[in-house]
């Protein structure tokens, strides 16, 4: 019986996925991953009841059911992560990087070393393999086997994790389950009813766990010093208002603003070095909108399209745009263009592309022919071939 | 459903439910308004005001009402201004509210008494507030109030032939023992005690603090002036009045209840107690099996105990699975105080006894109740004893799947016989033992 170590966070998806893992005849050890939770009166990550949730169901299905701490990785990797990123002013995606450095990694790695043959989350999402995918063309890279996995967007177009997902290492993913990844999920959760799942009926959590129902806003307030400031018309430098740190604005938003009734006002520009947020009632202000978008920290899964062509998604849920993509060499870094999007065929794991991203910042660039939202600075964009999902980047300034 | 949970909660009692209900609609006023049915609401509150506080030897007046035990536990500590002293078992209602000023902790021995000697040595003119519950919220542990309260008065003669005038006051948290002790402030020698509707069929979201004469505390709540001004806002009418007849009818079949748990309980001791005899049967048959069956370990002293609490150790079970596997038979059952339960953290109560880690999450707390009945508790103690051997099998097969893989790993050898326990378990146990049958 092949061993798998589930996580369950307490949701229908994970707790459909130990049934379903179950069914199909592995041997499912269920994993609460504790992450790091601040106790604050009023703010409060449910973490217990999730806990509780989880080995529930995990108990119901006879599964052995262990906790694991993930507390202080989770504070020094995803926490510190997004509030460094605030302060710079920027809006980070912390889920992106818990997938990449917590269930993908830490996770992954203590399951490898307890003698898991997989491992196994709720996420909306498959996992390929290159061969059965562009059934025709063989890879040549046979002797690597991780670089023939691909991750995939999930059936659930509607409910799709890869933007989540998309710097999950392919060591990791070539060992992953996505149990739900075929299901939509009404399925999953006419699957949980079935089986007399209390979590059947759960209200989906929102947001980051940690940050609890208060919102990101109050959670960054206990952290991060602010001052107050200006907020400015930016066509006229007028002064309409005042905001209570320039961090927790993001570009394209117009809630909280306070600026009083009639049309809306929308982020437009946050010069951060004298603490002004910038608003227009233009909706087509030209700071807006933008023809190509310049990425950092790019992770590629796989080898692009020669052609550059590429679909991208700018968030979650968002439909995918057609893009071209051009790499750039990183200042720091050694590795050329050409070894980025073609990586040398050379013996051993040495030609895998995670190999070849590893280690340095990548930068690249996107082209849209016809003008995009511009995304917020920090958040993720990522690449997709039809189903596949080839990697992504971050958005620079 | 089998509840066994009486310690959390308890349903409301007909009769107080009944008494309760005219109070939400037709005798909805406001108990200071002016006008004559406003009055009559007025008496009806001062009378089952009255009722509560004759269930505990004292006077309507010396009664504050609140929210409920952990309302009347912080209005009672705020009687203390500079040092308290409380048991380490106390609930954390109790514990939290010290932790706001200067405390120690007394520690009590593995049954979960007081040790008077440490109430002694640390006793210094500074304390002005000392705490123990009546029993406790775990293990059902009844401490000696009338030797603490005898401590006390020694040390306030000590205190004041010595020209010291610093008040000292005993409070104590009855809110587990209203129902299933005899309660008397006089004999007690309490000056504070707090009472908790919730857990003696009354509602929830209601409670009592007790004041002797010449107790001084401070409002929570300021307002309108209500109950003397201690405790502002518009009563609660239904709510004391279900408190009342709750607390009254409890009062009456005190012994009655008592000896109808004590019986529950001597069931649920034999059943549990032959676990690991009936291991010990299975075992001979599958003697490759070596399933570190221990006695359980019943909790706290029956000479000192709420007659309705059975917290039992079942040392290398995890005691939370327990609790989802029964509640999928309809048994409802808890691990200990359910805020703590809740929060994933481990029982101060259980450690403070000198539990292990592994015992305290090997513990169970069974407090009987009302909803119960003898057959009830002989069908869930054999439930119980079931689960419990197939959480033993369970963790033995999982050990011995280590070890089977390790050792295929090592060298391709011929993984060892484990047989499954879960046959043995079903084979040897008694038919009407089965789970799926015994239980509908």
């Amino acid at each position: 019986m092949p061993k798998v170590y589930l996580g369950m966070s307490g949701g229908v998806d994970s707790s459909v996925s130990a049934v379903l893992l179950k069914e199909q005849g592995y041997d499912v050890t269920g994993i609460y991953m504790k992450n790091w939770s601040k106790d604050l009166p009023g703010m409060k990550c449910p973490w217990a009841e999730d806990l509780a949730d989880a080995k529930r169901v995990a108990v119901q299905l006879d599964l052995d059911f262990e906790v694991w701490d993930f507390e202080d990785d989770y504070k020094q990797k995803v926490v510190d992560y997004m509030l460094s990123e605030f302060q710079k002013g920027r809006t980070p995606n912390p889920d992106v990087m818990c997938n990449e450095q917590i269930k993908f990694k830490l996770f992954y790695d203590r399951a490898i070393q307890n003698g898991a043959d997989f491992i196994a989350t709720g996420h909306y999402a498959r996992v390929g393999a290159a061969q059965d995918i562009e059934s025709a063309t063989a890879p040549a890279s046979n002797h690597c086997s991780v670089n023939n996995i691909r991750l995939m967007r999930a059936i659930d177009e509607n409910k799709d994790q890869t933007y989540f997902l998309y710097r999950m290492s392919n060591a990791a993913t070539a060992k992953t389950i996505f149990p739900v990844g075929n299901l939509t999920k009404p399925e999953v959760k006419a699957l949980a009813a079935d089986k007399g799942l209390d979590v059947a009926t759960k209200k989906e959590s929102m947001g980051v766990c940690f940050v609890g129902e208060v919102g990101m806003k109050d959670f960054l307030h206990e952290y991060l010093e602010t001052q107050p400031g200006e907020i400015r018309e930016i066509e006229t430098e007028k002064v309409l208002g005042y905001h209570d740190g320039a961090i927790f604005y993001t570009i394209g938003q117009r809630h909280g603003l306070y600026l009083g009734g009639g049309l809306p006002y929308y982020v437009v520009k946050k010069d951060l070095a004298n603490n002004i947020v910038y608003v227009s009632r233009n909706l087509n202000h030209g700071l807006l909108w933008t023809n190509q978008l310049k990425l950092e920290n790019l992770h590629l899964r796989t080898d692009l399209p020669t052609s550059g062509k590429i679909q991208v998604r700018l968030r979650h849920r968002a439909p995918l745009l057609e893009a071209a993509v051009v790499l750039r060499e990183s200042p720091q870094a050694a590795v050329k263009d050409e070894d980025v999007r073609r990586p040398r065929r050379r013996a051993g794991t040495a030609s895998c592309p995670e190999e070849a991203t590893k280690g340095s910042s990548k930068l690249g660039e996107l082209i849209f022919t016809t003008p995009i939202k511009r995304p917020a600075p920090g958040q993720s964009v990522v690449f997709y071939d039809g189903e596949i999902c080839l990697g992504g980047g971050i958005v620079a300034e | 459903m089998i509840y066994l949970d009486h310690a959390a909660a308890t349903p409301v009692s007909p009769q107080a439910l009944k008494a309760m209900l005219p109070y939400f609609t037709e005798d909805f006023f406001n108990p200071s308004a002016p006008y004559l049915p406003a009055k009559h609401v007025r008496e009806a509150y001062e009378s089952a005001k009255d009722q509560v506080a004759h269930c505990i030897g004292a006077k309507g007046v010396d009664l504050v009402i609140t929210a409920g035990a952990t309302e009347s536990i912080n209005l009672a500590f705020t009687a203390s201004h500079h040092k308290s002293l409380v048991l380490a078992i106390e609930h954390t209602a109790v514990l939290a509210a010290a932790k706001s000023k200067k405390y120690d902790l007394i520690s009590v021995d593995k049954f979960g008494l007081i040790q008077l000697d440490d109430l002694r040595r640390k006793l210094d003119d500074e304390v002005d507030f000392v705490s123990i519950s009546l029993a406790n919220n775990e293990l059902g542990t009844i401490q000696p109030l009338a030797e603490v309260s005898e401590i006390l008065r020694q040390a306030r003669q000590d205190r004041l032939q010595r020209g010291i005038t610093t008040p000292l006051y005993l409070h104590s948290d009855a809110s587990q023992a209203l129902n299933l002790m005899d309660i008397n402030v006089a004999r007690l020698g309490v000056d504070l005690l707090t009472l908790n509707a919730a857990k003696c069929s009354g509602p929830k979201g209601i409670g009592a603090l007790y004041l002797a004469h010449g107790v001084k505390i401070s409002p929570l709540t300021v307002g309108g002036g209500q109950e003397r001004g201690l405790r502002s806002g518009t009563e609660n009418v239904p709510g004391v009045i279900g408190f009342a007849t709750a607390a009254t009818e409890a009062k009456a079949h005190l012994s009655y209840h008592r000896k109808q748990y004590q019986e529950m309980a001597k069931v649920l001791h034999q059943e549990l107690a032959r676990i690991p005899i009936v291991a010990q049967h299975i075992e001979n048959v599958k003697h490759d099996l070596n399933l570190g069956i221990s006695q359980p370990i019943f909790l706290g002293n029956p000479k000192h105990q709420l007659a309705s609490f059975v917290p039992v150790c079942l040392p290398g079970i995890d005691a939370e699975r327990l609790i989802y596997k029964l509640e999928q038979q309809g048994i409802l059952v808890s691990t200990g105080a359910a805020c703590a339960a809740n929060k994933g953290t481990k029982s101060h109560v259980l450690a403070a006894i000198g539990l292990s880690d592994a015992e305290i999450a090997g513990s169970l707390r069974i407090s009987l109740g009302s909803t119960n009945n003898l057959d009830q508790i002989r069908q869930a103690a054999k439930i119980i004893s079931d689960i419990v051997l197939r959480e033993y099998f369970r963790v033995q097969n999982s050990l011995q799947g280590i070890k089977r893989a390790s050792k295929l790993d090592a060298k391709n050898d011929s993984p060892v016989k484990t047989g499954t326990g879960e046959d043995a378990l079903v084979e040897n146990f008694a038919p009407e033992d089965n789970l799926e049958n015994s239980y509908a």
